[in-house]
């Protein structure tokens, strides 16, 4: 297939190449005198340490297993999220937990260990449309780094504790086992 | 002075002397190191960007980016200083100082400032006195030594990289220098001489009689060539990524690396600066028929620093020339404009004016 391609007429002003190079060089004057007067702060590049990108809506990041209001966990180990990672990252040891001194008496199911290998994660979000309980979230927070490998492992506390006190809550160390049956909580 | 001059057993010529030379050595080489930065944060700024603005002394002091200079000098002084194994060893070493030298002793005949008596000793404020003979071929000359620089380093590296680099350098400088010097000759011509205090004389303290006035078409070959001497963009024919890697500086490395990046920014001065005294009345002060010594190196060193950000400011401009078209510009362009401009006022001259 031919294509014309349009030849441009120089006029004798653009032959002198003086001229144009004038141009050109007035149009990254414009640019340095611009950048000149602009503090760095409202400039294009964004500094990163200091400066952060405004992350859109949507974006996922760390994750977060979320809490009810007494800080017991909203994950009940039903290992769906497991099963929907494609990079096979999540790995789930559930326990029963249960206060019998209550006169009804209830059993729940919560996870014992709970661990993401951030190394492994590609960060796709199929745990968190997975999970039946909204129980894990994928976050803003985009700054997963570490010096070695084993503490790019993130265990249960680590998933809870994820930048929790952004969030006003304490942080915890341990399960606060509801003494109370979950469901009379929530009704 | 005399008394200090005693004091160092000197004679206070010599003393005079040493302290010059010192003095505009040093600025030079200080002005060229500042201009890496000048050059990196320029450029940045043409380009919308920010550029180097992390370094900082004890993590702290950042001064603008400038400390990235102390930075590199470190980084450079610690560096291996690798040699490679079929090299010529000797040339290998003496390629930087080659390319270094020439760029820095141009500056000595250069007039930085109005001359001053003081206890009926007359002080001449350039390295050489006005009327040593050499006048203004001496910084030709030693532009012609420039090119050995270049080509050395090029040659001793035994690198086929470096050797394409070296030769398309050597054979722009070459021959840019022809046109350069038939534009310098029209200067001499029109000043009746060719020292540079002469020169400056002559063009006087009026904008309109400077010889960027008379001669614009002088000025725009001088200029032109003077960044294919320098070897600079849009003619850095001695470097070219895409193309031979880094050229003639292929092998080098640490501090003789830096040497040849020194030698680049302390031509670029050098330039300037005979740019400044042939078209632009060197140390004159516009308007003011006697200024005072500090007036006029403050307007000789305004005019050098312009030119010299004007270098920067083509330079990140201007898209590369191809080999071709920097040939085909050198001697189709830039030659007959010369001579044209040479022939045009030598028959001003023979009428009369």
């Amino acid at each position: 297939m031919g294509v014309v391609v349009k030849k441009v007429e120089l006029g004798w002003l653009d032959r002198t190449y003086v001229w144009p190079v004038m141009k050109g060089m007035s149009i990254t004057f414009q640019h340095f005198i611009r950048n000149l007067f602009t503090s760095t702060a409202k400039r294009y590049t964004i500094q990163y340490p200091e400066m952060k990108k405004e992350i859109p809506a949507g974006y996922r990041g760390l994750h977060e297993l979320k809490r009810f209001e007494d800080g017991a966990i909203k994950c009940v180990a039903c290992f769906m999220c497991q099963e929907a990672c494609p990079a096979r990252c999540i790995s789930i040891e559930a326990e029963e937990f249960s206060d019998l001194n209550i006169t009804q008496g209830f059993e729940e199911k919560r996870p014992a260990r709970f661990s993401i290998d951030m190394l492994r994660c590609i960060y796709c979000g199929m745990c968190e449309e997975a999970c039946p309980k909204d129980a894990i979230w994928l976050r803003n927070d985009y700054e997963v780094a570490a010096y070695d490998r084993l503490s790019m492992k993130f265990g249960k506390w680590d998933l809870m504790n994820t930048y929790a006190e952004a969030d006003g809550k304490d942080r915890i160390s341990q399960d606060t086992t509801p003494t109370v049956p979950r469901r009379t909580i929530v009704m | 002075m005399d008394k200090l001059a005693s004091l160092l057993h000197m004679t206070p010529a010599i003393f005079w002397m040493v302290v010059k030379v010192v003095i505009v050595f040093s600025a030079v080489m200080l002005l060229a190191s500042v201009w890496t930065w000048v050059e990196r944060r320029g450029s940045a700024m043409i380009q919308d960007r920010i550029g180097p603005n992390r370094a900082a002394i004890f993590g702290k002091i950042r001064i603008i980016g400038l400390a990235q200079l102390l930075a590199d000098g470190i980084k450079f002084f610690f560096k291996e200083d690798l040699v490679p194994e079929e090299a010529n060893k000797g040339l290998f070493w003496l390629a930087p100082f080659l390319a270094f030298v020439p760029a820095l002793i141009g500056f000595a005949v250069i007039p930085f400032g109005k001359d001053f008596t003081s206890g009926g000793v007359t002080y001449h404020l350039s390295v050489l006195d006005p009327g040593n003979g050499m006048g203004l071929l001496y910084p030709l000359a030693i532009g012609g030594m420039a090119v050995y620089g270049v080509l050395l380093a090029a040659w001793s590296s035994n690198n086929k990289w470096s050797i394409l680099g070296g030769m398309r350098a050597s054979a722009a400088m070459v021959s840019y220098e022809i046109g350069m010097s038939l534009a310098v000759v029209t200067i001499f011509m029109t000043t009746g001489g060719y020292d540079p205090a002469e020169v400056i004389k002559a063009q006087g303290h009026l904008p309109w009689a400077w010889n960027i006035v008379h001669q614009p078409f002088g000025f725009i070959v001088f200029f032109t060539c003077m960044f294919a001497e320098t070897n600079r963009l849009p003619f850095d024919f001695a470097e070219g990524e895409s193309e031979i890697v880094a050229g003639f500086n292929t092998e080098y490395g640490s501090m003789k690396f830096s040497l040849l990046a020194l030698a680049e920014y302390s031509h670029l001065m050098t330039a300037s600066a005979l740019v400044a005294t042939l078209y632009f009345g060197g140390w004159q002060v516009p308007f003011v028929q006697n200024p005072a010594v500090m007036l006029s190196v403050a307007s000789f060193l305004l005019k050098m620093l312009f030119f010299a950000w004007v270098f920067v400011w083509i330079r990140w401009t201007l898209p590369r020339f191809r080999y071709d078209q920097l040939m085909h510009l050198g001697w189709k362009v830039m030659l007959p404009l010369s001579m044209a401009n040479l022939v045009f006022h030598a028959w001003r001259m023979s009428q009369g004016h």
